[in-house]
């Protein structure tokens, strides 16, 4: 595993060296020339980037980003599915102009790629009977379930060191557990735990707004590819301004979305 | 992945150590008391196998076909998350409280391992000349009595190559344990390996473990064996 990463990184590194020769693209003069704006996007992870059953063309939050981007440099759009592996060297050997993928900003990957504000954030919540989880020391000396191999199994055993730790093969089994009362709460990615939440008697249950990790989502561009990056930064904050980052978020978040969702940020030029 | 750089060091020292030794003794506390309650139950089963009362020999016949045919990860399940469905509130509380993922992994491996040993102590009693029942009851030694005086003392010495089997086949079952969430010795190197990310020396250390401990149990039941069951034999 250590090994794949290394030649990843190694692959990485030869393809941002070979750009590197090629004088620093400038992805702004480039995409208005070719009239076309790529993005690399997720296909099959709701509500983010997923194939729309009935037209058959990737949807989502993350695409809606994408779409926005591209209106405002008066270009069309193409949308190349990407995995959370390809993505980074896809970008600097210059397939896709940029990442709309469920990424999040991290300081490993900050020396390879650069990265907008934040556009989403996400973490690693619970899942409780109603009313049961209000601060992590309700969690203290209790059991609290996950998936096996999962980094969740690591931050919960970190934010609360007290807690016992149950790991089932799955998610499902994770949530009959808390349900019958062997655990007090279910934590992973809040995405996850929505997707279960859906499944339950409403009302029963409910992520409180705890996070343990949080997981900040860029949009990645091009080491050095400052003209571009200053004009997705600067969309960005438009966006937000104008309500319409708001109006992406709320299309894919609402109640009827089956991934209700509060907004718990704003873009801000802080990140 | 030839190049592959091996850490023995990652599962010979410090805290993923630490994780393998304490799963061993899950392994071996889930394993000890289910050997003894399963042989306890498997013996009981068998004698009612052989019963001259009908209903009961047609009991216990149900519940060893039912117990060894079905898969034992079910069983694990059924106890720990069927079961609630069955029992009272208060006594699924308390069950929640007390470790109940290490109660509900030493009911099902008792339960599923008793099947298939009171099969093998039930032929260990038909190997018995039945002359010697015959002749113990005619001594006036109840059914009970004979079979616990007369025939069953032969039946197991009898029993004993099969029962290591069924010991050894439990110790390795209780890895299922997992599936619920009990920290045992697989669960603890899957654990190494998801931190760590050096599965082949985990996995390697839990296989060394489970080979040495499985050779601990057919060395100790050799030993008993030998020295006490069947001296004469010299077996």
């Amino acid at each position: 595993m250590k090994k794949l990463t290394l030649m990843l990184l190694a692959t990485a590194a030869i393809f941002s060296l070979r750009t590197g020769q090629a004088a620093a693209k400038d992805t702004l003069v480039d995409a208005k020339k070719k009239g076309v704006l790529v993005c690399g996007v997720k296909d099959s992870l709701p509500p983010f980037g997923y194939v729309d059953a009935g037209t058959r063309e990737i949807v989502g939050y993350d695409i809606d980003f994408c779409r926005a981007l591209a209106d405002k440099l008066k270009v069309k759009v193409e949308m190349k599915p990407v995995t959370s592996a390809s993505r980074i060297p896809q970008l600097q050997e210059g397939n896709i102009d940029l990442i709309a993928a469920t990424m999040t900003h991290t300081a490993e990957r900050e020396k390879q790629i650069d990265f907008s504000h934040t556009y989403f954030v996400t973490g690693q919540k619970f899942l409780a009977k109603a009313g049961t989880v209000k601060t992590l020391k309700d969690l203290e000396g209790k059991k609290v379930a996950t998936a096996k191999g999962s980094t969740s199994e690591q931050n919960v055993s970190k934010a609360v060191p007290t807690a016992t730790v149950l790991s089932f093969d799955d998610y499902p089994q994770a949530v009959l557990a808390m349900q019958q009362g062997k655990v007090v709460a279910v934590t992973t990615d809040e995405s996850i735990l929505m997707g279960q939440l859906n499944k339950l008697p409403s009302g029963q249950y409910e992520i409180p707004s705890l996070q343990i990790s949080e997981e900040p989502y860029g949009l990645g561009m091009r080491k050095g590819d400052t003209a571009f990056v200053a004009f997705v930064n600067k969309t960005l904050l438009e966006m937000e301004k104008n309500g319409e980052a708001r109006r992406i978020y709320d299309k894919w978040f609402t109640a009827t979305s089956g991934t209700p969702r509060a907004r718990n940020f704003t873009i801000t030029a802080g990140k | 992945m030839l190049n592959y750089k091996f850490d023995w060091a990652v599962v010979t020292s410090g805290k993923y150590l630490d994780w393998l030794l304490s799963g061993l003794k899950v392994t071996v506390q889930l394993s000890a008391v289910a050997m003894v309650a399963s042989f306890v139950l498997g013996l009981a089963i068998a004698v009612l196998r052989l019963s001259p009362l009908r209903p009961l020999r047609a009991v216990a016949a149900a519940y060893v076909e039912f117990f060894r045919n079905t898969p034992l990860v079910v069983q694990i399940f059924f106890w720990y998350f069927g079961s609630y469905q069955l029992l009272p509130a208060a006594l699924n509380d308390w069950l929640n409280n007390h470790n109940f993922e290490f109660g509900a992994a030493v009911i099902a491996l008792t339960i599923y391992t008793s099947a298939f040993i009171a099969e093998d102590i039930r032929s260990g009693i038909l190997a018995v000349p039945k002359e010697q029942m015959e002749a113990a009851r005619s001594a006036g030694f109840s059914y009970l009595t004979a079979m616990r005086r007369v025939i069953l003392p032969q039946a197991v010495r009898i029993t004993v190559p099969p029962l290591v089997n069924q010991f050894l086949n439990l110790t390795k079952n209780s890895s299922l344990a997992m599936t619920i969430g009990v920290a045992e010795l697989t669960y603890q190197a899957r654990q190494v390996e998801s931190y760590s990310f050096k599965g082949f020396e985990a996995f390697t250390a839990a296989t060394v473990v489970y080979l040495a401990l499985s050779l601990v149990i057919t060395g100790t039941v050799a030993v008993y064996d030998r020295k006490v069951l069947n001296p004469a034999l010299g077996r």
